[in-house]
């Protein structure tokens, strides 16, 4: 056998190693996700129709809607982004692990730094998938205790503490919007604009998620065409 | 608000967050179990295999952490499983947060409100079980295809990807402008809240791209929030 046989078949073998790799991320991959997506409509459905509290299709396609009108576009498009970065397995693993811009891409680009793989080849592709798998894991032994003890301290927090509680939601919003201010400052500024007319409006219509989100769009989009043109 | 705190923490909900839970952990095993034998194939050596491990796991105790300041401040609303399940897997902070405010706006009620009923956690839920659900059909229907959409896309021309990242931003300012306002007409504590929490991330963003602190930007949502409280404390006993 001549050298160049040699490494033909080591070739040949890696590709078929490969080939069969894929097959099984494609397989296992899938079964994963789909025993996921229908333990998600067993959830709401149970709540709604064994425990009862069925709030009616009215409000649940409303939600829907408006949810899927925001994410619908990150739905689509985040999977065709990520996938030079994460390939196939990364793929299948990143989106059930979730925190992916957050947790997920970091760890598997510190994997593919520590070992000098390149993003986008197979080497980065299995580092990636390394990376992301001892990620999830990590992530998950980190969660649950501190659930349970994150409640626990809530339960004991001193009274001055709890009543600050009420407050959370503005923080959370807060802190998100201003993560989104750094990107677009302009958008931001509209946004806001935009919103708190609508709330002191005395048109109680307006007061639409739909009509603040139409309302930036088309005024953040109109006046960033206006001044590139400019 | 005690009723539906009960059926948030409700043992079969609980269950429900542990299958997902068990989902999650079996498919990191089998991946990591495909991608060691795999490595040869693609020449890489036992040493790098466990080293690509050991750098995940490491880079993700810090994120891992941040997550949880945010989760534990959802726990509030949604219960021990439900925060669990939604927050600290599968989906992220900020999304989800976005779910079960858009789910408590379609049903009339706010999120922790006293009028916020079993009624109104339902539909919350099917919001983000509904949501968490589209996006991962797209991923366990089209992965296979990706590889070719990806090259599509990225032959075009760039503009057009510009415009829908855009206009997302735009779509998604608008929406949390819509619930920072929300909270803003409540009183003069909300308002500064919010305003605290906001400027404190600008302030955290800015410092952070510009001296390249990663820990930084992973902790900034959670500092954000309470920063964001602190000012309110701050406020309520001037």
């Amino acid at each position: 056998m001549t050298i160049n046989e040699e490494t033909n078949l080591k070739e040949k073998k890696a590709v078929q190693g490969m080939d069969a790799y894929y097959d099984q991320a494609h397989l296992w991959g899938r079964l994963t996700i789909w025993m996921v997506i229908i333990l998600s409509v067993l959830l709401p459905l149970y709540l709604s129709f064994i425990l009862g509290f069925h709030p009616g299709w009215g409000p649940i396609i409303a939600a829907y809607i408006a949810y899927a009108a925001l994410m619908g576009l990150a739905w689509t498009m985040e999977p065709i982004l990520y996938f030079p970065t994460l390939g196939v397995s990364g793929t299948y693993l990143a989106f059930l692990t979730g925190n992916i811009s957050n947790m997920c891409l970091p760890s598997a680009a510190a994997a593919q730094h520590a070992i000098g793989a390149e993003p986008g080849t197979k080497k980065g592709e299995v580092a990636a998938t390394l990376g992301i798998g001892a990620a999830s894991l990590m992530n998950i032994v980190i969660l649950i205790p501190i659930i349970f003890g994150g409640s626990y301290l809530l339960s004991v927090l001193p009274e001055e503490a709890q009543s600050m509680l009420q407050y959370i939601l503005p923080a959370i919003f807060g802190g998100i919007l201003g993560q989104f201010a750094i990107k677009k400052p302009r958008y931001a500024v509209i946004g806001l604009a935009v919103a708190l007319s609508i709330m002191l409006s005395p048109i109680g219509a307006l007061k639409n998620i739909f009509v603040a989100i139409l309302i930036t769009v088309l005024v953040s989009i109109y006046l960033d065409k206006k001044i590139i043109k400019a | 608000m005690r009723d539906v705190m009960e059926v948030a923490n409700s043992g079969v909900i609980w269950i429900f967050a542990l299958l997902i839970i068990g989902l999650v952990v079996t498919q990191g095993l089998l991946f990591i179990r495909l991608a060691s034998r795999a490595s040869s194939a693609v020449g890489m050596s036992p040493t790098e295999v466990r080293s690509a491990l050991k750098t995940g796991a490491i880079s993700a105790i810090g994120p891992s952490l941040a997550i949880m300041v945010i989760a534990i401040s959802l726990i509030t609303f949604l219960g021990d499983p439900l925060t669990l399940m939604r927050i600290g897997i599968i989906g992220s902070a900020p999304i989800e947060a976005l779910g079960a405010s858009i789910g408590a706006d379609a049903y009339g009620v706010e999120l922790g409100s006293s009028s916020f009923s079993p009624q109104a956690l339902t539909t919350v839920v099917w919001t983000l079980c509904l949501g968490g659900a589209t996006g991962l059909f797209v991923v366990a229907t089209f992965t296979k295809s990706f590889g070719r959409a990806e090259k599509k896309i990225t032959g075009k021309s760039k503009s057009g990807s510009k415009m829908i990242i855009a206009v997302t931003t735009a779509a998604l300012i608008g929406a949390f402008s819509f619930f920072v306002s929300g909270e803003v007409v409540k009183g003069h504590v909300h308002t500064f809240v919010a305003i605290g929490a906001g400027l404190s991330m600008i302030i955290m963003m800015r410092i952070a791209n510009e001296k390249n602190i990663t820990w930084l930007k992973e902790w900034s949502l959670g500092l954000a929030i309470l920063a964001g409280l602190l000012v309110g404390y701050v406020v309520t006993i001037i």
